[in-house]
C-alpha cells in the first residue's frame, strides 16, 4: 500500500493512501470531534463538527469523509476551525430542547460533551425548536425527536449493522425528520429487540424503557475549559 | 479501513423507477397516497420510510389529496417586484382560500411556489403544467374560469 | 455593444420542430466531423484550448472535466445535461430549449464520443414540464436522421427541488432519491451516477461544443477575458424597461448589460447570479461581467431606488431556507437562523447583537457546508452588511 507523507498540526506524519484524515489523525491521537462518523459506519458527512482546515483549500473540509494526499497540510485544531465548530455546536443548541436536567442520557451524550469542551454556552440565536411527542409504544426503544440532532447515524447503523431499513429520512430543509414508515410512532411490529441505533445515537433521542438512573452509567461528564 | 468509495454505491438501481412511478400516480390521483406508496415500496425493494421520504423531498409531489387543479403562484424577488402580492390577494379572492389550501368543491388547490423561471414575463404563475405570464389582477379571473 | 450570438445563433432563426431548418444550419456538421477521423482525445483537446468553463455558476474548466472521465478506464459511463435551471431570476435555459434543442442534442453526442458514454440524461426542471414534448420531438427527429446511433438520450424530468440543479444532488435525483448533496471526493467524473464516471454540463455549456468543434478551439479562445472565453447568456429582470435573455462577449460590463440594453434607470444595485449571488451597489456597476470579477449563472436582478434591500436579502434568505435539502448542519440551521433575524429586521425591528450573529452564522456557513447552496448562500447577507451597512444600523437605532 502506497505510503502517504502529511502535516496534521506541524507533526510531520506518514499513512496508508485511502484512509481519511479523521483515521490518521485518530491513529496519532489527535482528537476531531465529530457527530455523525462513527468508525464502524460509512462516512455520512452531515455533522460538519469534524471539519478541518487544509492549507490551499477554500473551505474547511469534513475530515471524516476526506482521503488523504500526497503533501496536506492540515489544522485540525485552529482558531478558525475551532470558532467553525463552536457556531456549529451552538446552531445546534439553539433548536435543540436543552432540557439537560431532565435527560436520562445527560451524562453521557456526546453532544453535551463536545458543546462542553468547546466553551460552547447557552444559544445566543433564537430560532425554533423542533417539538415531538415522545414515542414509547415499543417495548424495545423510546424515541424523543426533540432532542434529535439530524446525524443519521441511526439510520446508518440499521442498514449497515443489522441490514434494516427501519429509519429514513423525510421532509426537507430544516423539516426534516428521521422517520418510520409514513412518518409513524415506532412500534413493537417494525422494530426488534436490537438496540444497535441506541448506542449510536449521541443525544437522548433514542434511549431503551429502564429504570430511573439506569441510562446515566456512563462514564461521568468531564467539564473541561 | 473506510468505506468511501465502497457501500454507498452499492445500491438498489431499480430505484431509478421511482420519481418517475411517483410523477405518474400524483398525476392520475392527484396526490400519493399510502397504498399507492406500500406498492411501490415493494415494487421495487424498497423501505417504505425511503418512498415516503422521497414523496415529501419534492415540492410537486402531496401526500394528501390535492384539487382538481393546481395553482402555484411564483413568489420569488422577480415576481415579488413586479407586484405578485397583488396577484396573490386577487387569487385568494376569487377562490375564497389561502395557501396550502383547497376549495371545499375540489376544484382549487393554491401554493406559492419559488422562481419558475419565467422572470422576464413577471408575475407569473402555473396552473397544473400551464404557465401564465404577465399577469394582472383582470387576467385572473378570466385564466381561472377556463379550469373546471 | 459587444453583443455576440453563438449559444443563441440558432435561437428565433430555426423552427425548434423541425430538424431540417437546422440542418440548414449545419446542425449536425460537429458531430460527423468528430466522428469521423477525430479521436477522443482530440475532441477533448480542442474544448480544452477553447478555455470553455461551465455555464451553471461553477465556472470549472468543462475541457478538463471531460479529460478526467474520459480517462477512466470503465464501460459504463454518462453525460448528463443539467436542465434543472432553479436560480432566482434565471431563464435563459428555458429560453434556449425552447428555441433550439437541436445543438443541445448535437452536443451531448459529442460529448458522449468524446468520454466514451453510450448514455446520456437530460435532467429537466419540473416548472419546465411543457417543454417536454419539445424535447422529445427533437431527439426524435434526431434518432431517424440517425445521429444517436451510438449514444441514447433520455429525458429525467424533476419534481420540484432547486437543490437539484447541484451536480450531485442532481445525480441522486436521477437515481430516483431525495435530492440530497454527497461529499466530495470522489467527484463525479471519477464516480458519479450510480458510482460510473459522470459528466454533468449546463446547457448553456453545452451548446458551446458544437461550435467549438467546428470552428476549432483556438476561435473560441479569441473571445472574451484571460480566464472567461467565449459568451456569456444573461437572464435579465427585475426594474428594466426590457427584460429578456442577452448574449454578450465576456467581460462586457454589468453596466452595457443593465443600462445599455436593458434599459434600467435609477438603479440602485444588482443582484448577479441568482439566490446566491452577489449583490452590487450601484457605484459598482462598471464591473466586467467574467469569472475573474462576477458571472454566477447569469442570473441578473436589477432593483431601483424604492426597493429595501433587507426586505430583498430577507426574501432571498426565505428562499434558500426553503430549498435547503437538510443534510448538513450549517446550511439547515444556518439559514433557519438568518431569516429569523432578517424577518425581525424587515418588520422594523433588530437587535444590537444581530449583526454580529449574522456575521458569524454566515462564516461558519460558508466554510463548512457540504455543498455550493449552503457555502454561498450567506453571500447576499454579507453583500448587503458589506455595502448598505447602515441601513442595518439604522433599523437597531430606531427599534
Amino acid at each position: 500500500m502506497e505510503q502517504i507523507a502529511l502535516t496534521i498540526n506541524d507533526r510531520q506524519l506518514s499513512a496508508s493512501s485511502g484512509m481519511t484524515i479523521l483515521e490518521v489523525a485518530k491513529e496519532n491521537s489527535i482528537d476531531i470531534p465529530a457527530l455523525c462518523y462513527r468508525q464502524e459506519l460509512s462516512p455520512i458527512g452531515a455533522c460538519r463538527i469534524c471539519v478541518v482546515e487544509v492549507e490551499r483549500s477554500e473551505t474547511l473540509v469534513g475530515s471524516c469523509h476526506t482521503p488523504i494526499a500526497q503533501g496536506m497540510v492540515i489544522h485540525t485544531h485552529s482558531k478558525k476551525v475551532l470558532q467553525v465548530r463552536k457556531t456549529m455546536v451552538e446552531l445546534l443548541l439553539a433548536s435543540h430542547c436543552g432540557n439537560c436536567f431532565m435527560c436520562d442520557k445527560a451524562n453521557i451524550c456526546e453532544l453535551r460533551s463536545i458543546a462542553t469542551d468547546l466553551e460552547v454556552g447557552l444559544p445566543r440565536f433564537q430560532v425554533k425548536k423542533r417539538y415531538y411527542p415522545v414515542e414509547d409504544a415499543s417495548p424495545f426503544i423510546v424515541r424523543d425527536l426533540t432532542k434529535c440532532i439530524l446525524c443519521r447515524r441511526c439510520v446508518s447503523a440499521c442498514n449497515e449493522i443489522k441490514k434494516e431499513k427501519v429509519f429514513g429520512i423525510a421532509y426537507r430543509g430544516f423539516d426534516s425528520k428521521v422517520v418510520v414508515d409514513f412518518d409513524q410512532p415506532i412500534d413493537k411490529d417494525v422494530c426488534r429487540d436490537c438496540d444497535v441505533c441506541i448506542s449510536f445515537c449521541p443525544t437522548g433521542a433514542l434511549s431503551k424503557h429502564g429504570e430511573i438512573g439506569e441510562e446515566k452509567k456512563g462514564e461521568p461528564l468531564i467539564i473541561s475549559g | 479501513m473506510n468505506k468511501i468509495n465502497g457501500e454507498i454505491y452499492m445500491q438498489n438501481k431499480e430505484q431509478k423507477e421511482l420519481l418517475v412511478r411517483l410523477g405518474e400516480a400524483q398525476n392520475k390521483f392527484g396526490y400519493l397516497s399510502e397504498k399507492v406508496m406500500i406498492e411501490l415500496a415493494e415494487s421495487l425493494d424498497m423501505s417504505i420510510s425511503d418512498v415516503y421520504g422521497v414523496a415529501t423531498f419534492y415540492s410537486f409531489f402531496s401526500i394528501r389529496p390535492q384539487g382538481r387543479n393546481i395553482i402555484r403562484i411564483c413568489k420569488s424577488v422577480p415576481c415579488f417586484l413586479k407586484n405578485s402580492q397583488v396577484i396573490i390577494e386577487t387569487v385568494e379572492k376569487e377562490i375564497g382560500i389561502k395557501p396550502g389550501e383547497t376549495t371545499p368543491n375540489g376544484k382549487f388547490s393554491f401554493h406559492l411556489t419559488n422562481c419558475i423561471g419565467v422572470c422576464d414575463k413577471a408575475p407569473a404563475m402555473m396552473i397544473n403544467s400551464e404557465v401564465y405570464i404577465d399577469l394582472t389582477p383582470n387576467k385572473i379571473s378570466q385564466i381561472l374560469k377556463a379550469h373546471k | 455593444m459587444a453583443q455576440q450570438r453563438i449559444v443563441l445563433r440558432n435561437c428565433g432563426v430555426i423552427d425548434p420542430m423541425q430538424i431540417s431548418t437546422y440542418l440548414d444550419r449545419d446542425g449536425f456538421k460537429a458531430l460527423k466531423k468528430a466522428l469521423a477521423g477525430v479521436t477522443q482525445e482530440q475532441i477533448i483537446d480542442e474544448i480544452k484550448l477553447s478555455g470553455l468553463r461551465g455555464r451553471g455558476g461553477a465556472g470549472f474548466p468543462c475541457g478538463l472535466k471531460w479529460e478526467l472521465a474520459g480517462k477512466a478506464q470503465v464501460d459504463e459511463k454518462y453525460v448528463i445535461c443539467n436542465a434543472d435551471e432553479g436560480e432566482i431570476g434565471t431563464f435563459k435555459d428555458r429560453y434556449i430549449l425552447e428555441r433550439d434543442p437541436f445543438t443541445l442534442i448535437e452536443a451531448m453526442a459529442i460529448a458522449g464520443y468524446a468520454i466514451g458514454a453510450k448514455r446520456g440524461y437530460i435532467y429537466l426542471r419540473a416548472e419546465y414540464h411543457c417543454l417536454l414534448d419539445l424535447l422529445k420531438n427533437a431527439i426524435g427527429q434526431a434518432k431517424e436522421g440517425g445521429f444517436l446511433d451510438q449514444f441514447d438520450i433520455d429525458i429525467r424530468e424533476g419534481a420540484g427541488a432547486y437543490i437539484c440543479g447541484e451536480e450531485s444532488a442532481l445525480m441522486d435525483s436521477i437515481e430516483g432519491k431525495r435530492g440530497e448533496v454527497r461529499y466530495r471526493p470522489p467527484f463525479p467524473p471519477s464516480r458519479g451516477l450510480w458510482g460510473k464516471p459522470t459528466i454533468i454540463n449546463n446547457v448553456e455549456t453545452l451548446m458551446n461544443i458544437p461550435q467549438i468543434i467546428f470552428n476549432g478551439g483556438h476561435w473560441f479562445s479569441q473571445l472574451g477575458t484571460e480566464q472567461s472565453k467565449g459568451t456569456k447568456v444573461f437572464s435579465v429582470s427585475g426594474d428594466v424597461k426590457k427584460p429578456g435573455v442577452y448574449e454578450l462577449v465576456l467581460g462586457s460590463r454589468l453596466r452595457e448589460l443593465v443600462e445599455g440594453l436593458a434599459l434600467a434607470e435609477k438603479v440602485k444595485m444588482v443582484q448577479v447570479g441568482g439566490a446566491t449571488g452577489r449583490i452590487i451597489p450601484y457605484e459598482m456597476i462598471d464591473m466586467p461581467l467574467a469569472f475573474e470579477s462576477i458571472l454566477g449563472a447569469g442570473a441578473i436582478i436589477v432593483f431601483n431606488e424604492t426597493r429595501d434591500i433587507i426586505d430583498i436579502v430577507y426574501r432571498v434568505m426565505e428562499f434558500l431556507a426553503e430549498e435547503c435539502c437538510g443534510k448538513c448542519t450549517p446550511c439547515r440551521e444556518g439559514t433557519e437562523v438568518m431569516v429569523e433575524i432578517l424577518e425581525r429586521f424587515s418588520r422594523g425591528g433588530g437587535l444590537e447583537t444581530d449583526i454580529s450573529l449574522l456575521e458569524e452564522v454566515a462564516s461558519a456557513m460558508m466554510l463548512s457546508s457540504l455543498c455550493g447552496l449552503g457555502q454561498a448562500a450567506p453571500i447576499p447577507v454579507v453583500n448587503s452588511l458589506q455595502y448598505f451597512r447602515s441601513v442595518y444600523e439604522n433599523r437597531i437605532r430606531q427599534n
